[in-house]
């Protein structure tokens, strides 16, 4: 009775630890990179409406417009010379930032980039994108539950999606 | 690959709250982009990028094709003090990986 215990027991802790190998194999990264980058949201990415990009990016598209957002693009303001890189800046009074979407409404596919935030997170906040043409850029945060939106226009002298 | 790419990263303590700025060195492509003998540049772009304080995950930037070239990120870490450790990891979409570290000043 003892030995057959004994065996069983060997038997689980091989079990164990094969699969504690397997876990180490798959964090130190020699699998391939789309395995393990199965979390990049590759529809939302992928989407050619912004509504699209939403429902597959948070799951619902119900938004409220909300003021307590400033939002800036390009420099000046609304303008961009070369969009290629264009500089946004992002601030809010909201608390609990959950996520930031942006996204550009006429880019070929508008989602361009999607923040996760820890709470250790403080607004603001500056990037650069492209953008193709002269189009609305869209900011929506995810605060508490609530999607906001807020939408800027700006002008493209030379298109930056090339 | 070509040219030897650097990350930059940048951590300082302003009254209460830690600002951080990052420069990836990376070409951003979008897969629409043609080189000079009018051939598609394949896509190759970052998709992910975490960063940390200390052992504590503090933010997860998922980018599409739109990021610019050399993408810059700039934003705010409540509190923090001297001394913290601000690490950063990416991996674009070819399974090309970076990592930037710095110490908050």
């Amino acid at each position: 009775m003892a030995k057959n215990n004994m065996q069983q027991r060997r038997a689980i802790l091989k079990g164990a630890i094969s699969a504690s190998t397997l876990a180490l194999v798959a964090a130190s990264g020699l699998l391939l990179p789309r395995q393990l980058l199965a979390h990049w949201p590759t529809d939302a990415f992928n989407a050619e409406t912004v509504e699209d990009a939403l429902l597959a990016l948070l799951g619902q598209a119900e938004i409220a417009d909300d003021s307590k957002v400033n939002f800036k693009v390009g420099s000046p303001p609304s303008y961009a010379i070369n969009g290629a890189s264009v500089p946004f800046q992002l601030e809010s009074r909201l608390k609990n930032i959950e996520r930031i979407a942006i996204l550009v409404e006429k880019n070929p596919f508008p989602l361009a980039m999607s923040l996760e935030l820890s709470p250790a997170v403080k607004l603001p906040i500056k990037s650069m994108i492209k953008i193709r043409e002269d189009s609305a850029v869209i900011a929506i945060i995810r605060a508490e539950g609530k999607l906001y939106k807020t939408s800027r226009f700006v002008e493209v002298d030379i298109g930056g999606c090339g | 690959m070509g040219l030897p790419r650097k990350d930059r990263i940048r951590a300082k303590l302003k009254a209460e709250d830690t600002t951080v700025r990052v420069l990836l060195s990376h070409p951003m492509h979008t897969g629409r982009a043609k080189n000079e003998a009018e051939q598609l540049i394949p896509a190759e772009f970052i998709q992910d990028i975490r960063c940390w304080r200390n052992d504590e995950e503090v933010l997860s930037i998922k980018c599409g094709t739109a990021t610019a070239r050399n993408p810059y990120f700039s934003f705010h870490l409540v509190g923090g003090k001297q001394g913290d450790k601000i690490t950063l990891r990416w991996v674009d979409n070819m399974g090309a990986k970076g990592i930037a570290e710095t110490v908050v000043k």
